[in-house]
């Protein structure tokens, strides 16, 4: 439990540190909230305000840059610099790193969506309809899942010159069918199946139904036990294909 | 004396490639065991067999008397490792890692004491990634040794290092020699081999050709050596080459150089003839055969072909 949590700080450091880490997962967000912001203004997309339906999103988005664009990659290019391998003949096992890595990265996601939260709340006059505690909890579930999925997918990234394009191809595909950016009904028949069961598509009706529908946490169950059930799985996998070198 | 690393019959295949060729030794408590030989001759894959980053296709190998092959982890507590190469995180300060390093372990030392026996505590808030080559080193060998190992394996401690950098290395390692440490370490170099190391196996092609102490190879090996002196008289040369035990004479301007197996004797016989004044001799000196010698003798080829 001690290595842990010193692992775990390690990480944080050397996350604060990293100035490109910083941008992507916190300025890169922001900038996006902040720019459709500026455009939609008032603008309504049928009962609801533009950026009001786009926040949920934006805040998906940022969690599956700092889960899989961004924690999966780093550490895909630490591996391959071989930082991992000295560690293999320490008596640290890899579950230690694992979940340094991913109790690490789910602080920062918490951050990185208070930022955005803050922004909108303040700037462009958001507001959640429902219950904090619901939205947080969502939140949870939903930052663990995609940074298992990030990790799961290290076990592809044979090469750290392999792990942007992988993360890219996962990022684009969830950013495109999960709903992020623009509602169900525009996607073929066919995807929309697919879109269904994603998690970035669970996550975002979750968010959605608390922030702008204001529902009650028993009408999110389903999206949790969705997102729950990806996360578990994800997290198998890259506990099974966690690759030292 | 107590065996600390037992390797036997230890063989690792690539593809038709065999890198490592039933290598056995063994090393014990408190000794410098070298592997010396030119790169690719399977140091790197040895050494990284018994630290349990690969896998041997066969052979034994035990590390304090644990079965290194079956109970992997309980091994990792009592080693310190320096890899060929060591790369950490580039934001991480010295003494960050160290410390870090330090909680992975049941046992460990206080973070100051390992950075004073490394001579690095000067630069212990600096980033890794801002060290240079030397430094670097040094701080891989603190983390080798935060742990107080038992054994600690060094793959090739100062390749790629100047001079100044590897003597750096070598007072660390000597250090540790005079606290008893059982050290392994590998290195293509001769002169590390033969200042460090209580016994040295040489390895070529995966195998161990000859293994014993840098002074018995040495003598074993029955090498030339050579005495060097300078003489300005004219029947100098013929002199010399009727020395018994000189195998041959070479000349360059007054500079005559004297190969032979006993350098000794021959000595001897010249001092002999200086004080007869038989003979005007200035800068006398005698090269003795060395461990590239040694290895030369056996494979036909130099250490750093």
């Amino acid at each position: 439990m001690k290595v842990l949590i010193r692992q775990t700080a390690l990480e944080m450091r050397l996350f604060l540190r990293r100035r490109d880490d910083l941008f992507w997962t916190l300025a890169f967000p922001a900038f996006f909230i902040v720019l459709f912001g500026l455009i939609y203004g008032d603008t309504q997309w049928g009962p609801i305000r533009a950026i009001d339906y786009l926040l949920p999103g934006i805040i998906v988005m940022a969690v599956m840059i700092s889960g899989i664009m961004n924690a999966a990659t780093t550490f895909a290019e630490e591996r391959e610099k071989g930082v991992y391998r000295r560690l293999s003949v320490t008596p640290l096992r890899k579950h230690i790193i694992l979940g340094a890595q991913i109790i690490s990265r789910y602080v920062i996601i918490l951050v990185q969506t208070l930022l955005l939260l803050l922004i909108g709340i303040l700037a462009f006059n958001i507001s959640i309809v429902g219950n904090y505690a619901v939205f947080w909890l969502i939140l949870t579930f939903g930052g663990l899942c995609f940074l298992a999925i990030g990790f799961s997918l290290t076990g592809l990234m044979r090469t750290a010159k392999s792990a942007t394009p992988i993360a890219m191809i996962v990022f684009f595909f969830l950013m495109f069918l999960g709903r992020i950016l623009f509602p169900v009904d525009v996607l073929p028949k066919a995807l929309e199946y697919i879109s269904n069961v994603l998690p970035a598509t669970y996550l975002n009706d979750a968010l959605r139904l608390i922030v702008i529908e204001g529902r009650s946490i028993g009408d999110v169950w389903l999206e949790l036990a969705a997102i729950g059930g990806w996360m578990v799985v994800c997290l198998i996998l890259a506990i099974r294909f966690f690759r030292w070198e | 004396m107590s065996v600390t690393v037992m390797v036997s019959d230890l063989v690792k295949r690539y593809g038709s490639l065999v890198a490592v060729n039933d290598v056995s030794f063994s090393i014990e408590k408190g000794e410098i065991f070298g592997l010396l030989g030119p790169n690719g001759a399977g140091k790197t894959t040895t050494v990284e067999m018994i630290e349990g980053l690969r896998k041997p296709d066969s052979g034994k190998i035990e590390v304090c008397g644990i079965d290194a092959l079956k109970q992997h982890s309980k091994i990792k507590e009592v080693i310190g490792v320096q890899l060929q190469s060591t790369t950490l995180w580039d934001k991480v300060k010295v003494k960050e890692i160290v410390d870090l390093f330090g909680s992975y372990y049941q046992k460990s030392l206080p973070t100051d004491e390992i950075l004073e026996q490394v001579a690095i505590s000067d630069k212990q808030d600096s980033y890794v990634s801002t060290l240079s080559g030397g430094q670097k080193q040094r701080v891989a060998l603190a983390l080798a040794l935060v742990n107080d190992p038992e054994v600690v394996f060094l793959d090739e401690p100062t390749t790629g290092l100047d001079p100044q950098a590897r003597r750096n290395v070598w007072t660390i390692v000597e250090g540790l020699r005079e606290r008893q440490k059982t050290i392994f370490l590998t290195t293509h170099y001769m002169e590390e081999a033969e200042q460090l190391c209580q016994r040295v196996g040489i390895i070529d092609h995966g195998k161990i050709i000859a293994l014993d102490s840098p002074g018995n190879l040495i003598s074993t090996a029955n090498l030339e050596s050579a005495v060097e002196v300078t003489c300005r008289s004219e029947d100098a040369e013929a002199i010399f080459t009727n020395i018994k035990g000189v195998d041959k004479v070479s000349k360059e301007g007054n500079r005559y150089i004297l190969h032979t197996k006993e350098s000794s004797s021959i000595l001897r016989e010249l001092t002999h003839l200086t004080d007869e004044n038989k003979l005007q001799l200035e800068g006398m000196s005698v090269r003795q055969g060395t461990l590239e010698d040694v290895f030369l003798q056996l494979t036909g080829r130099k250490l750093r072909d």
